[in-house]
């Protein structure tokens, strides 16, 4: 019995959610639902495999948040105000969340601040920022955006929704980059013991402030569809992902079985929160109790995929 | 024997010469920056952070100061909140006593600490992420209590909390000194805080010398809980009642006055008086670039990037 808790614990507890929710509202259980639920999670799994990145190579970064607000902003003024395509504004969106990385790398990489305290740092002057920008925090509409740039949200490719495509490839990109080649173990490396990675001849703070642009720049990717969805800019929006992409990241370190941040970990993380926001949702229950309900089983799961761990 | 070169001398002086320069620049254009009422001002002000990065710092202290894997409790303004919604519910809209409303607090306030404390000393997950998963849930339980809505609060204690007088200085500032007199003395100054010390110092040579390291983990835990407590009717008393979403503003506020206390500490460590240190400097920079009329939204900017400024230099320090 404690083989199998051991093992399959989280999974266990997924499957239980899964047919609780499904008996409660069938409508969970139908395949329009459960590709909304996916979809619903595409964003957040962006900004996860972000996180990932960093908290593999020991880090961790506050500004994921941040990185998204960027790309949607720098993407959002360059259609509206230059009247840019829709693919140079992508490129303007990205290179928005590549200036957040520049700056979280140079305090980490090169002052030597903690991640902790850099990218909390970060938080506070992107925050600003965007309140200077906006005066005060109002959001940048633009109704008229072209219909490609939009359909990176609501379009489809051969029937299976955009933003779902986007995710895999971000997907398939970090699993290949950081489970399989020589360059992710180098990184899970210096996240394991960076004296030692240092000693072994990896260029750990090159690698490092490489990592930290890779993933901010992938947060703004995040931004550009959250963007296109809304057709607009609003300030701050990425600080709703930033505990979501922690809690993914830790649930997927947590079932791992060597207890490492893993790209499929996450990927498993990001399903479990988006199935327990959409089961509430379908539940009908009152915005509060909701997001009570959600914090509750936050810490549950977190609980269990630790003591699971703790149990091997 | 270590020599300290000209230029680590000006790096280590670092911090504090910014904060002289700019309290200089502050009072050079504000003429009121530099009087008994304005320091009064950033002293009241800043009484919740300072209570909030007092129980921060004890964690720290207790668990290491490593942010990621030491210590850290991120739920504490959480549980502030929490209380104050406890206390303004029951008091206006239960018409109960006040002590009635600070004792349901309390129990709630000891339940989220004990929360902590299961998940990081019995499961051993990251305090971070246990603080940070339970602040949420916290956070979620208050939207239940006030639906989402302001409670008022018009109690006789609470208004003296923000507008009495004890000895000519006002309660909130004296009350304060207590609470950071009461942790200082708990800390440094008993046996029970020196292992408290031993424990975030180096947590394997402690057990070694026999100290029972989880219970003071836990016990710090709890403490930090009593400080969210405490300030609960301090957040209560400066808005005139419970106000959903004010925990984000406290958390960041809590964050950087403790962080910031550590880069003035000789060993850039942790420290009960660097966290009240930090957490008064903040809330003078706060109240100095109102005072000169600076864009409320270039302040967190400034302040961001002043204690980035800050923190690099002790980084510098450190490694030298």
């Amino acid at each position: 019995m404690k083989n199998i808790l051991a093992r399959y614990g989280f999974i266990i507890i997924i499957t239980a959610f899964f047919i609780f929710f499904s008996l409660y509202n069938p409508a969970f259980f139908t395949i329009g639902n459960q590709i909304n639920m996916i979809e619903g999670s595409a964003v957040l799994l962006i900004l996860a495999l972000g996180m990932t990145l960093v908290v593999a190579m020991g880090g961790i970064d506050l500004s994921v948040g941040i990185a998204f607000d960027m790309g949607a902003a720098f993407a959002v003024v360059a259609l509206k105000e230059y009247d840019v395509s829709w693919q140079l504004a992508c490129l303007v969106g990205v290179l928005g969340g590549v200036l957040v990385g520049v700056l979280n790398a140079v305090l980490i990489v090169g002052l030597k601040v903690s991640p902790f305290m850099a990218t909390l740092g970060t938080f506070f002057i992107g925050s600003s920022i965007q309140r200077i920008f906006t005066n005060g925090g109002g959001p940048i509409s633009y109704r008229r955006m072209p219909k490609e740039y939009r359909d990176l949200a609501v379009g489809d490719i051969y029937g299976v929704p955009t933003e779902i495509v986007i995710a895999t490839v971000v997907l398939i990109i970090y699993f290949i980059f950081l489970e399989r080649s020589i360059l992710g173990k180098r990184l899970h490396a210096m996240g394991l013991q960076r004296s030692a990675a240092n000693v072994a001849g990896i260029p750990v703070r090159r690698y490092m402030f490489l990592a930290l642009i890779i993933a901010s720049a992938t947060c703004a990717i995040g931004g550009l569809i959250g963007s296109a969805n809304i057709r607009m800019f609003t300030p701050l929006a990425g600080f709703s992902y930033l505990l979501d992409a922690i809690a993914a990241v830790f649930i997927g370190a947590s079932i791992h079985s060597k207890g490492r941040p893993n790209v499929v970990g996450t990927l498993i993380g990001v399903l479990f929160l988006g199935m327990i926001g959409n089961g509430l949702n379908l539940m009908g229950l009152n915005f509060n109790l909701k997001d009570a309900l959600s914090g509750l089983i936050l810490v549950g799961a977190l609980a269990l995929a630790v003591g699971q761990k703790r149990l091997r | 024997m270590n020599v300290v070169s000209p230029i680590g001398r000006i790096l280590d002086m670092l911090p504090i010469t910014v904060f002289i320069i700019l309290f200089f620049y502050l009072s050079i254009n504000s003429t009121n920056f530099l009087s008994l009422p304005t320091f009064e001002l950033i002293l009241k002000q800043a009484v919740p952070t300072i209570i909030l990065s007092l129980g921060l710092a004890t964690v720290i202290i207790a668990g290491g100061d490593d942010v990621v894997s030491g210590g850290i409790d991120l739920s504490i303004p959480a549980v502030a909140i929490i209380c104050a919604a406890i206390v303004a519910n029951q008091v206006t809209n239960h018409q109960t006593s006040l002590l009635w409303g600070l004792s349901l607090a309390f129990v709630a306030a000891g339940i989220v600490g004990g929360l902590n404390a299961v998940l990081v000393v019995w499961l051993r997950m990251t305090p971070l992420l246990a603080t940070l998963a339970t602040s949420v849930a916290v956070v979620g339980v208050t939207k239940v209590i006030t639906e989402s809505r302001r409670i008022g609060i018009s109690d006789p204690t609470i208004i003296f909390l923000r507008d009495g007088d004890i000895f000519d200085i006002a309660a909130g500032i004296v009350l304060t000194v207590f609470v950071a007199l009461v942790f200082w003395h708990l800390v440094h100054r008993t046996k029970w805080g020196m292992n408290l010390q031993a424990t975030g110092g180096s947590r394997d040579a402690a057990k070694v010398s026999g100290i029972p390291t989880d219970h003071f983990v836990v016990a710090s835990f709890m403490l930090s809980a009593l400080a969210g407590w405490i300030t609960s009717s301090f957040v209560l008393a400066r808005g005139s009642g419970s106000s959903p979403g004010s925990e984000e503003t406290l958390l960041l506020e809590m964050v950087l006055a403790t962080f910031l206390g550590a880069a003035f500490s000789p060993r850039r460590v942790v420290t009960l008086w660097g966290a009240v240190l930090g957490a008064v400097l903040v809330s003078a920079l706060s109240v100095g670039f109102i005072s000169i009329g600076v864009n409320v939204f270039w302040t967190g900017c400034i302040k961001g990037t002043l204690i980035l400024l800050v923190v690099a230099s002790a980084a510098a320090g450190r490694d030298r």
